[in-house]
């Protein structure tokens, strides 16, 4: 019993050492500006204000800047699951040579700097035109979600009985019609999540978004280039901008985010 | 209604031999249980007839058609599984209703099947249910109804019972055998349960490592197995196999003869004979041999007694109040009629038996 | 019915071409670009560049020490939680959520929230000052104190990735069957030796992939120092950064991302051959 609450004493402060950093900047981007710059500053908010937030909305650039991280995030979601939907599947329900050459490749992907990609990749969209479109940043995205795309989309095909399609079979489905009407609406809620995912990979980015854009740039990459010379609560706000969508999202796949990671609920 | 006919079909998985040239027919309304031990192949071989796998030679045929190159949907069957595979995202009635809403069957005829086929299981009460809300056994009714609704020309049904509990597999064999019966539905089924088997077929097809050993009604392989592997397989407590030698013409066994029924095939051979066939007797009797009782098994129906005879060991059954001790000797009675003789070296069974 | 063979190849042949373009041949690129020349000639002179700048020594030096430093503390502390989480009946839920919250965050949105905290004006000084520990509020994240501005990006990073080595422990974690523990259990082995013996050993293979994923990622910080101090604590991703951005050299920051891939590379095999032997050792 004791033991139970020495560990449940660990387990609350690891959780506020999480949760007060977020709270200490969701206060300072919702104060008015005086308190950004107050000090000494108290832990609890002294004002609550949209000062700082509608100064952050009104700085030239910030809204472009946010469409910008719409649609590279939106593209990259759906890229990474019209690419990596159907090699999960493939992954899942067929045993084929070279199934696991494929898996290494996937897994090198993320194993590699992602600037060893972003570099060469910067030089040659400028040939091609892709420099300083959401569409080049969309695609580096992908990459960079894809395998998570693949690997979790493959574990979420296996999780769902092959009997069924093979039932729907015998029941007059082609393959094509057995995976619409069986596999799709149980595989639904796990495409969701990993096409959530693969959102906020991309809206998160930063190093690739600042390469290759210049005048289209995603959040992260406007922030980044505007910050040293930023006021600070311009760069709190961003900060804050920058966190809550992905947190809200975060938390409405959080289950299936862990039956996808292989964490199952007790 | 039709009838399946499959011809030297073949199977590899990897090195292994699966199906080693199977032929086997099954005729028009006819109820055929597909019966070996795991591995030997009658899940496969369901499995090529449904359209599942493809074989590697050889040929099916269904209702005389040559389906061998067609996939599953267009073969007119409908399969039972194992675990069910019921649709957990449809309810029971879109369940049942699947297979004719593939067909595009007008909603007064989907409707018309389903509840008949409800009614056939009697899950009735459940049509607007899910299947997670359903316990296993009412699951396997929504899968028999699913593929009677479809009213198909032939019925495949994989260990469909196997996952019930010992008291509802009990009842829902009985249920099948009396609603396949009267629905008259050529069926295929799949067990390596021999009381399944012998319970619900017109005919058993016995299989072993991918091969047909023996195809034949119920009460012929149980009596008149073809080989030590059907003779042990059917029957529990399987079948004994005593090695007798050859003097003569004839068995010897103890003090006394037997005759054989064709030309012996070598020094020893294999009398077969069931623990049911072998009268236990205190004191000796004619045509008679003695053994010791090891270990006695109070069943309820009958006292299960495992002897042995010579390094060989036996199993016998006798009435509950028959005095049985662990170290008693007793006489044993082969009753004449009932036994088996097979060759020691292949296990065959000698031609035409008494 | 034979077409059926192709299937998958299909299925598969989408992200195939796609990986190619996007992953294969950048990565060749990089190296060509990384060893061409003005002219277009095979030369080392982005290396030699590369090696002969101001902050290249102490951007390798940060790198690897910030690797160094940060990824044993990430694991640690991940097990710690890991295992925590094993000990609390209600509420695993909502604890697992809470500590893996930092993975929907951005580094750069992390090092923004640290930066709260280390800023002249921010939370730490407001602490110390209420504590009575100072008066006047003061720089931690100048480059006159790289070692205080080393630390909070340490801090920083501790902050935001020790989840992702805590998902993967959690799911290794899992798939440990709970007999072993209690066949231990009864044989009278205490809770310390029955982590030594038996959970430690099976985390094995999670624990290399979570040691070679975050290291590699470790070795690409930019965002987080950045953040909290631009180019006060260089390193390596940074000075590919500068060096393609503002020095618009992209040959030099080839040469950097070579040589983060290199020092990738090199870790990578060291935790292989480390928990190989380390196998065997136990076998």
């Amino acid at each position: 019993m004791n033991a139970r609450l020495v560990y449940l004493t660990l387990a609350v402060l690891l959780a506020l050492w999480v949760l007060v950093p977020i709270f200490l900047i969701a206060t300072l981007a919702l104060s008015d500006r005086a308190s950004v710059f107050a000090w000494p500053k108290g832990i609890l908010p002294q004002h609550f204000s949209l000062e700082t937030i509608s100064f952050f909305f009104g700085v030239e650039g910030v809204g472009k800047a946010i469409r910008n991280s719409l649609v590279v995030a939106g593209l990259t979601l759906l890229f990474a699951l019209l690419l990596g939907a159907p090699a999960g599947y493939a992954l899942a329900r067929y045993r084929f040579a070279g199934a696991d050459a494929y898996r290494i490749l996937i897994l090198m992907t993320r194993a590699f700097p992602l600037a060893i990609l972003a570099i060469p990749l910067s030089v040659q969209f400028i040939h091609l035109g892709l420099y300083d479109t959401p569409l080049g940043v969309a695609l580096v995205h992908t990459a960079l979600a894809l395998p998570f795309a693949v690997l979790v989309t493959g574990s979420l095909f296996l999780g769902i009985p092959k009997e069924l399609e093979e039932a729907a079979w015998t029941l007059g489905c082609s393959r094509v019609q057995a995976f619409v009407r069986v596999v799709l609406p149980l595989a639904l809620p796990g495409l969701t999540a990993t096409a959530i995912f693969a959102f906020v990979i991309s809206w998160n980015e930063v190093f690739a978004a600042t390469l290759l854009t210049l005048r289209e740039r995603t959040l992260p990459a406007f922030l980044l280039s505007a910050l040293n010379d930023s006021p600070l609560p311009f760069r709190f706000a961003g900060g804050f901008f920058l966190i809550v969508p992905a947190l809200v999202f975060i938390f409405v796949i959080r289950r299936y985010l862990f039956t996808l990671w292989g964490i199952a609920n007790r | 209604m039709a009838g399946i006919r499959v011809q030297n079909i073949e199977k590899v998985f990897g090195r292994v031999k699966a199906l080693d040239g199977v032929s086997l027919e099954v005729r028009d309304q006819e109820f055929v249980v597909l019966l070996g031990p795991s591995g030997c192949g009658k899940t496969t071989l369901l499995r090529i007839i449904a359209g599942l796998e493809h074989t590697e030679g050889g040929r099916v045929f269904i209702g005389e058609r040559d389906v061998t190159a067609l996939p599953p949907r267009a073969r007119k069957i409908a399969m039972v599984f194992q675990n069910y595979a019921v649709f957990p995202h449809l309810t029971v009635y879109e369940n049942i209703a699947f297979g004719l809403r593939m067909q595009k069957a007008p909603p007064e005829r989907v409707k018309a099947q389903v509840d008949r086929a409800a009614t056939l299981m009697h899950i009735e009460n459940l049509l607007g249910r899910y299947p997670a809300q359903l316990s296993g056994g009412q699951r396997q009714r929504v899968a028999v109804a699913r593929a009677l609704a479809v009213e198909p020309e032939v019925l495949l049904m994989d260990e469909p019972l196997s996952n019930l509990d010992a008291l509802l597999r009990l009842e829902m064999r009985a249920e099948l055998k009396r609603l396949l019966a009267e629905s008259r539905t050529t069926t295929l089924y799949v067990t390596h349960d021999q009381v399944e088997a012998m319970s619900l077929a017109d005919r058993i097809a016995v299989m072993n490592a991918g091969r047909l050993v023996q195809y034949d009604t119920p009460m012929k392989v149980y009596q008149e197995p073809a080989d030590t592997f059907v003779g042990g397989f059917i029957g529990s407590p399987p079948m004994n196999f005593l090695r007798l030698p050859i003097e003569g013409n004839r068995a010897k066994l103890e003090s006394f003869a037997l005759e054989l029924p064709s030309p012996p095939p070598g020094p020893e051979v294999l009398l077969g004979v069931r623990p049911e066939d072998l009268e236990a007797y205190l004191e000796p009797q004619p045509q008679s041999f003695p053994a010791e009782v090891l270990v006695v098994e109070p069943l309820g129906p009958h006292l299960l007694l495992t002897l042995m005879r010579e390094q060989q060991p036996l199993k016998v059954t006798v009435p509950p109040d028959f005095p049985a001790r662990p170290g008693q000797t007793l006489w044993l009675r082969p009753q004449p009629g009932r036994l088996r003789w097979l060759e020691p070296e292949s296990g065959k069974a000698l031609a035409s038996s008494a | 019915m034979r077409s059926e063979r192709y299937i998958p190849y299909l299925l598969v042949l989408p992200s195939v071409l796609f990986l190619l373009f996007l992953f294969a041949w950048p990565l060749l690129e990089a190296l060509l670009l990384s060893i061409r020349g003005a002219g277009g000639e095979w030369t080392l002179e982005n290396f030699q560049r590369m090696a002969a700048d101001l902050y290249f020594k102490d951007a390798i030096k940060y790198t690897v020490l910030l690797a160094v430093v940060v990824v044993p503390l990430q694991v640690v502390l991940a097990l710690c939680l890991a295992l925590l989480l094993g000990g609390i009946g209600k509420g695993r839920d909502l604890f697992l959520y809470v500590w893996t919250i930092p993975l929907g965050i951005s580094d750069l949105a992390a090092g923004i929230v640290w930066l709260a905290i280390f800023t002249e004006r921010g939370y730490l000084n407001s602490f110390l000052q209420a504590l009575g520990v100072i008066q006047e509020p003061r720089l931690w994240l100048s480059y006159e104190t790289p070692a205080i501005l080393f630390l909070a990006v340490v801090a920083a990073e501790v902050w935001r990735a020790t989840a992702i080595v805590f998902v993967i422990l959690v799911a290794g974690l899992q798939l440990i069957p709970k007999e072993y523990g209690e066949a231990a259990e009864v044989f009278g082995a205490s809770p310390w030796r029955r982590f030594w013996k038996v959970t430690l050993p099976l985390l094995t293979p999670s624990l290399q992939v979570a040691l070679i994923l975050r290291t590699i990622l470790a070795l690409e910080v930019f965002a987080v120092v950045v953040a909290l101090g631009g180019r006060n604590l260089p390193v390596l991703a940074g000075e590919a950064y500068y060096w393609y951005n503002a020095y618009q050299n992209p040959g030099v920051a080839a040469a950097y991302s070579v040589l983060i891939l290199g020092i990738s590379v090199v870790a990578t095999l060291v935790y292989l051959r480390l928990m190989r032997s380390r196998q065997e050792a136990a076998v």
